[in-house]
């Protein structure tokens, strides 16, 4: 027996009061409250600020600033501003980039005093290859990244600067010091040639060119006597490095001079990316040419002029090259070449200086330490390569901007989950209904009826069969409060067909004036059967909202 | 050297050639991929077909099949690294063109790790007869190579104009968020269409083998004279690619008749930039009806 409820009229001997009925035991109307109002969607984090540390401010030299000549530039972005909380001046560095490019470079100069003896050689001559290819690379990156021409004759400019540098070294004794000059002048002529598709055609027709003009120069230098077919390139050019020196001060001398290269490479990509033709181009990305045109922005002209600029850069280079290895092979016209140069870009993130050194440096690193794997080492570089393309936006340096997007997505997915709207109205209802506490109403109804639908048994049935009026156990009570408390639209009522005889359940109209209507057609005997069918139809209509 | 000798030489190469550029010229129009893995698919489909002909059979269409059929498996596989991932994220062109970049690093580095550097040559499969018309000897290859590559590219067209996958392949050509929207599935239609165009990579390299040696990086030539090819025809036209393969065909043909086969390569690249400066999108390509990535 589950519980029972004990009749307190039965003492006073009432009319159908029986002592004890079978009644199911308390519940408790606390519980559906607390359920309802719990929420059941995880309280996922959604918030979370970006950290910079807070420098303390200035103090008495608050407008003293470091500027270099002959910007007014600043050589930090600070941000100063007072904490709203404590009211204390505080600095924020925007921009830490220069904090770690100084460090970098400073780094990369003092590296051969921590060198390892045994590696020495081995170190600095990969430093030296390293400093020649991401100063090429970042002149490819001002033409790939900011005029947005799709070149891959880049290192064709160099090789063809490097081959003629170096033939006019052997043939008429051009010193050393000449020669990047020399190979400026020959980079130009390439540039322009190269540059005269560059005004009609768009990005993917020029890059199939230039892999073609990439594979014209190969062939042409292999087979031709005078730029040394026999001998796998053109060697004798004259070098920078003296000859009377002892082996490790050369090195240290072609590291070094290779260092200034990459600090003049660094340079130019500088002036022309930070300053005026970068930021025409950074006006007219891809797809928003036709607007940039529409203001006058002329970034025809000012993707060719990047795109010679660059290619003087890298005639020096390569006149550069020339004198640093004492000529050049034909390796460097090869597609092999031309892919590892791509891959140093696209690793490290097309479109920014960093992406190209530290690309530079990665590939480098793979290629010279893993020698001895052959070309398995080639293969893992294509693999990072590919993941690098597939996976990543921007190359490694685009990884911490595509993390912000992807979290500020997952917020935003969170923000919609949490958030309840409506209660027990549609949406749309709920927004658009003027009476708002109708919501409340609506929510704290369902509880109800949730309530009570968990009352209704057969005990509480049989209870009132067998008396509809009169004193009730506490759920049947309740059961019954909430009925006769409902509007009067649509409440059912009995209606009298014959006095004492025959009874018909109808519907109220809830409208002064309107009839109510007939329910069902079934005629009950006595008023207390009418009144049980109604409990009946009302239970029926309860469990089933 | 006679004339007679170049000019069926040419059309030779202008055929094979011209068979790479169509597949090149359908990739690019169709999925929107350049695929510059076209040269690595050809140098796979060369090394599959030299499996073939040592482990199976010598026999000519077995070993021509093996060779379409690698380089179908090719087709698929660059597909499946850089078109299923990438084809609809933003800049997709950009990264599609580096993926394949890095496919052909990949792929031809493993193919001269896994084979060695040295060349393999296929059996002559067409055998060894002459014909002498009108004073020209034409040999069993060369007449074997113009009218095998001819028929496949013909029947291949032909399958495209009348096939309902074809159809679907011309509808992602004309339009592909249209096609999409219709209910032709994008990434099902890739590897249908790279399939097709890596199998006609595989036949060239078949074909060109009966002339040159299979290397690992045998098929960056090949390829750039197909690229060359498309681009001079216009991107996504396969009458453009027949004239300008014939166009190249000719200009090969008489550089090197008339000053030296060194200077093949920069008579066809003065001629290329000259047509691409009249033509920005190639002899028969339209501006406005060019495909926006």
């Amino acid at each position: 027996m589950a519980g029972a409820w004990r009749n307190p009229l039965y003492l006073w001997d009432v009319e159908g009061a029986e002592e004890e009925i079978p009644a199911t035991p308390y519940a408790s109307p606390q519980r559906v409250w607390d359920e309802a109002r719990e929420s059941k969607t995880p309280m996922l984090p959604v918030g979370r600020l970006r950290y910079y540390y807070k420098w303390p401010g200035h103090g008495g030299a608050l407008w003293s600033r470091l500027r270099y000549w002959p910007t007014r530039r600043r050589v930090l972005n600070i941000r100063g501003e007072y904490n709203p909380k404590t009211l204390r001046r505080e600095k924020t560095i925007v921009d830490k980039r220069p904090i770690w490019w100084a460090l970098g470079l400073l780094a990369f100069m003092l590296a051969p005093l921590i060198m390892p003896g045994g590696y020495q050689n081995t170190l600095l001559a990969a430093g030296a290859t390293f400093s020649i290819y991401a100063a090429i690379n970042l002149c490819w990156m001002l033409i790939i990244g900011t005029a947005g021409i799709y070149s891959l004759a880049s290192y064709a400019v160099v090789g063809a600067a490097a081959f003629g540098v170096s033939w006019m070294s052997i043939h008429l004794g051009l010193p050393w010091w000449a020669l990047p000059f020399v190979g400026a002048g020959l980079g130009l002529v390439f540039g322009v040639i190269i540059a005269i598709p560059a005004i009609r055609l768009d990005g993917f027709y020029y890059a199939l060119l230039t892999i073609g003009l990439n594979e014209l120069c190969r062939v042409y230098t292999l087979q031709s006597k005078q730029f040394g077919s026999s001998t796998g390139g053109l060697y004798g050019a004259d070098s920078y490095v003296p000859d009377s020196w002892d082996p490790f001060d050369q090195q240290l001398l072609s590291y070094y001079a290779c260092f200034g290269l990459l600090l003049l490479a660094l340079a130019l990509y500088r002036i022309i990316d930070g300053r005026r033709l970068g930021r025409i181009l950074k006006m007219a990305p891809e797809k928003r040419e036709a607007f940039a045109e529409a203001t006058g922005v002329d970034y025809r002209r000012a993707r060719v002029w990047v795109f010679v600029v660059s290619s003087v850069g890298l005639g020096f280079i390569g006149g550069f090259y020339a004198s640093h290895y004492r000529g050049v092979s034909f390796s460097i016209f090869g597609f092999d070449t031309v892919l590892l140069g791509l891959a140093m870009l696209v690793i490290g993130g097309i479109g920014r200086a960093e992406g190209a050194v530290v690309g530079t440096a990665i590939v480098i690193f793979l290629d010279k330490v893993m020698i001895s794997t052959g070309p398995l080492r080639l293969v893992l570089i294509g693999l990072i390569m590919l993941a690098v393309v597939l996976l990543l936006k921007g190359g490694l340096f685009g990884i911490k901007a595509q993390f912000r997007a992807w979290r500020d997505k997952k917020k935003s997915e969170r923000r919609s989950i949490r958030s309840e709207k409506g209660g027990e109205m549609l949406p749309e209802e709920a927004a658009e209904t003027k009476d708002k506490d109708v919501l409340y109403w609506r929510r704290y109804d369902k509880m109800q009826r949730d309530f009570l639908k968990t009352l209704v048994s057969e005990e509480v049935i049989e209870e009132h069969r067998k008396q509809p009026l009169g004193q009730h156990s506490e759920p049947l009570e309740r059961l019954l409060l909430y009925f006769r408390r409902q509007p009067l639209g649509d409440k059912y009522a009995i209606t009298v067909v014959q006095p004492f005889k025959a009874y018909r359940i109808v519907a109220m109209s809830g409208q002064r004036g309107v009839a109510p209507r007939i329910v069902e057609d079934k005629i009950y005997a006595s008023q207390n059967e009418a009144y049980h069918g109604v409990f009946l139809r009302r239970v029926q209509d309860l469990l089933e909202s | 050297m006679d004339i007679g000798f170049i000019v069926s030489n040419a059309v030779v190469l202008a055929c094979i050639y011209g068979t790479l550029a169509i597949g090149l010229s359908i990739t690019w129009s169709s999925v929107g991929l350049i695929n510059l893995a076209y040269g690595f698919i050809f140098a796979l489909s060369g090394y599959g077909a030299w499996l073939a002909s040592q482990y199976v059979t010598a026999n000519g269409i077995v070993v021509l099949g093996a060779g379409v059929l690698t380089g179908a498996l090719g087709g698929m596989l660059v597909c499946a690294l850089a078109f299923i991932p990438i084809h609809d994220k933003p800049n997709f062109t950009v990264r599609g063109l580096i993926a394949t970049l890095a496919i052909s690093l990949v792929g031809t580095q493993a193919l001269l790790w896994f084979f060695g550097p040295r060349a393999k040559n296929l059996p002559e499969i067409f055998g060894f007869w002459k014909v002498h018309l009108g004073g020209i000897i034409l040999t069993s290859d060369k007449i074997g190579n113009v009218v095998t590559s001819i028929a496949v590219v013909t029947a291949v067209l032909l399958w495209m104009r009348s096939s309902r996958r074809g159809l679907e392949i011309r509808a992602m050509m004309m339009n592909p968020h249209a096609a999409s929207i219709v209910g032709i599935g994008v990434r099902k239609t890739g590897f249908y269409v790279m399939a097709i165009t890596g199998g006609l990579a595989g036949l060239a390299a078949v074909l060109l083998s009966q002339t040159y040696y299979i290397s690992p990086f045998g098929g960056l030539t090949p390829m750039i004279k197909g690229v060359s090819i498309a681009l001079c025809g216009g991107l996504g036209s396969v009458r453009g690619a027949v004239i300008a393969a014939i166009v190249l065909g000719l200009n090969e043909a008489l550089t090197s008749r008339l000053l030296g086969g060194q200077y093949v390569l920069i008579t066809q690249f003065v001629l290329i930039i000259v047509i691409l400066l009249i033509r920005p999108r190639g002899i028969a390509g339209m501006l406005d009806r060019a495909r926006e990535a």
